[in-house]
């Protein structure tokens, strides 16, 4: 699904230069869960932006979905973010004035679907994160957990192969970010790759393999689990 | 896409009330300063009879003292009005199309109604031909004809409003009116015509509203009234009515419509023939000097459109400027502001070229509603103009204006807004979502 080979980042300023990755190489396969762990200013948000196709990247290759998608314009890599990936940060970012429907309908703006199609597709969205009965309330009518839940929705809502997650639960109880877990899981296994930024050990630990950064360079391929949620294969997606 | 983008620009205007009135009225202001000058001076200097300024011709003979010229600034321009003598001789010239002798002379006028006062008005004095020469529509009636014009036959034709005022507006054709002692028969009533300048008669207020009555030129000889405009003399004359009419002096306007080349060079040998003749006789003692100004020509002669006026637009324009670049700053700071939400709209799909033109939306938004701020203050502003400048203008903001008004704002909110919206399409998206 996602492979980067040598990817370097600097940050460069007038007086310093920040190597925020250093011939970073990872391979995710496609339905995998993988978690990133790493202390801070270990690489990993650079990591998730230059997965996301939100920062470029000075050497090596990105390959997404079977496409090169290092020297992309920025029409094109705007199409690909639209199409293939969906964002779940942990401050939520829902745009404050807009309701949760059309919150949730922004992505769906920029693909040029009829309102009837995206109407469709809002509602299921919403249903899955439970709150079709909330479309018409505006993020500050909700709490922690249900922004965030309408931030799952709005990744969702497109139907993107892969979700890029920043610490989805960092600004939430225990108990909230056990159930953004489950819907993360639940996504996972009805067939999107998720990768998923987090501090927590316990959270890291359900996804299906773990990933450490340290000065921007992948330090340990940590065990996997037996098998991912999803099983991509034919066979897996009959059952 | 584009609908999508206006309902997310109102939004955005909604969402800051007091910034957003802010710069509607920076723009509205400049609109409003610069509308008023470029209006008034866009009347001012437009073509008041575009259609046929070409054909008409104001002339001038030159029958000025021998010794000194009629104007030290320019010794080669004749008078820039006619003797009596020689209006009437031109008079006789059967190749223009239309011509006329005319001049403004004042009557008083003793309403219909015996309650009302009698007032003292403008009258132009003129012939038949007055009317298709300068196209003067007519509401109610017609001109008089040429007969009426030699009786003289006791006929007037009366403005629009002056029939407002005496007749209620009905139409008066028929009715008398008592003008000094002589009662008139209403021949006309003409629809609202006020060109604008009053090419016709520069000499007397460019931008006077043109006479309420108009009357056969030779009742005033019947009358012994005297023009009230301008009147220029170098030779001493008997001082009695008919000593000015067989004057040197002048004071008498003199229009010819000439349609062809054909015809402007005939009239132009007939009035060097008529110099001649009149050289022969005694008088023309200076060279040959006839002028025929078209209406253009005539009023820039007139120098009708001041440069200082031409200045004023510049520095009106200038002021918008200024206006523009107050607004790149509060553009600037305010889509900064949002850097967030762009990045949350970058994450999800909307190219860089998707948020600049969100951007703009918002800034024509501004453009169009300061337009129309604008637009009502600068109708205030040509007011004081007007009185400034003792302009009078009939209709100073036309759908001419008014679109140059529209277009000027938004062409001020979009150049205001391109670098704003530039500087927040390029921002990196990955900077702004970390935190909210």
């Amino acid at each position: 699904m996602l492979t980067m080979q040598d990817v370097r980042k600097v940050y460069r300023t007038e007086h310093v230069e920040t190597h925020a990755l250093s011939h970073f190489s990872i391979a995710v396969n496609e339905g995998e869960f993988v978690s990133v762990m790493g202390p801070s200013g270990s690489g990993k948000t650079t990591f998730l932006n230059i997965a996301g196709l939100l920062d470029a990247f000075d050497e090596g290759t990105y390959t997404l979905d079977g496409v090169d998608v290092s020297r992309l314009s920025d029409r094109e890599m705007s199409k690909v973010r639209n199409e293939k990936i969906g964002f779940i940060f942990q401050t939520f970012n829902l745009i404050p004035d807009l309701n949760v429907f059309d919150n949730v309908d922004v992505p769906l703006r920029y693909r040029g679907l009829g309102a009837a199609s995206r109407k469709q597709a809002i509602e299921e969205a919403l249903a899955t994160v439970g709150l079709s009965a909330r479309y018409k309330h505006y993020p500050s009518q909700l709490s922690g957990g249900q922004q965030q839940r309408v931030a799952i929705a709005r990744a969702l809502v497109g139907q993107p192969k892969l979700i890029l997650a920043d610490e989805p639960t960092g600004n939430l109880d225990s108990a909230m970010a056990s159930e953004i877990m489950d819907l993360l899981e639940k996504i996972n296994s009805s067939g999107a790759t998720v990768v998923m930024v987090t501090h927590d050990p316990e959270l890291a630990n359900r996804a299906s393999r773990q990933i450490h950064l340290l000065d921007g360079k992948l330090i340990d391929l940590a065990q996997e689990r037996p098998a991912p949620l999803y099983d991509p294969s034919p066979a897996g997606q009959a059952v | 896409m584009l609908l999508y983008q206006l309902r997310l620009a109102l939004k955005s205007i909604r969402r800051n009330p007091v910034l957003s009135t802010v710069m509607v009225l920076g723009i509205a202001l400049g609109i409003a300063v610069s509308m008023s000058f470029v209006s008034a001076y866009y009347i001012i200097s437009g073509d008041p009879i575009p259609h046929k300024s070409d054909k008409l011709f104001y002339v001038q003979l030159d029958s000025w003292n021998p010794d000194n010229p009629f104007s030290d600034d320019d010794p080669t321009e004749p008078p820039n009005q006619l003797t009596y003598m020689d209006a009437m001789a031109l008079m006789e010239s059967d190749i223009p199309t239309y011509h006329t002798a005319m001049y403004k002379t004042v009557m008083v006028i003793h309403p219909p109604n015996d309650s009302v006062q009698p007032t003292q008005e403008e009258i132009r004095m003129c012939f038949s031909d007055f009317f298709s020469l300068f196209d003067v529509p007519f509401d109610y009636g017609g001109p008089w004809d040429s007969a009426a014009d030699e009786g003289p036959e006791p006929v007037i034709v009366l403005s629009a409003e002056t029939n407002d005022e005496l007749f209620g507006g009905e139409n008066s054709v028929g009715r008398t009116l008592r003008l000094e002692d002589q009662e008139f028969k209403v021949i006309g009533v003409l629809a609202p015509w006020h060109p604008t300048p009053k090419y016709y008669d520069p000499h007397n207020g460019s931008f006077d509203f043109a006479e309420p009555v108009f009357m056969p030129i030779h009742w005033a000889r019947e009358m012994q009234v005297v023009n009230s405009g301008n009147t220029s003399g170098w030779k001493p004359y008997d001082n009695s009515y008919e000593g000015k009419l067989q004057s040197e002096a002048v004071w008498v306007q003199f229009w010819a419509q000439l349609d062809t080349q054909e015809q402007e060079e005939r009239y132009a040998q007939f009035l060097t023939g008529y110099a001649e003749e009149q050289r022969a006789a005694g008088r023309f003692q200076r060279p040959n000097n006839h002028r025929l100004r078209d209406v253009n020509a005539w009023l820039e002669f007139w120098g009708v459109v001041d440069p200082s006026q031409r200045a004023m637009v510049i520095i009106a324009l200038l002021f918008l400027l200024v206006c523009a670049v107050n607004l790149i700053g509060i553009l600037l700071g305010k889509f900064l502001s949002r850097a967030s939400e762009v990045g949350v709209r970058r994450a999800l799909g909307a190219s860089r070229m998707w948020i600049f033109s969100l951007h703009l939306v918002e800034c024509a938004l501004i453009g169009i509603a300061g337009s129309v701020i604008g637009l009502a203050l600068s109708l205030a502003g040509v007011s004081y103009i007007q009185r400034l400048f003792g302009v009078q203008l009939d209709n100073p903001l036309d759908m001419t204006m008014l679109s140059v008004g529209i277009g000027l704002s938004l062409l001020a909110a979009l150049v205001a807004g391109i670098y704003p919206a530039w500087r927040i399409c390029r921002i990196a998206p990955g900077m702004h979502l970390k935190t909210q």
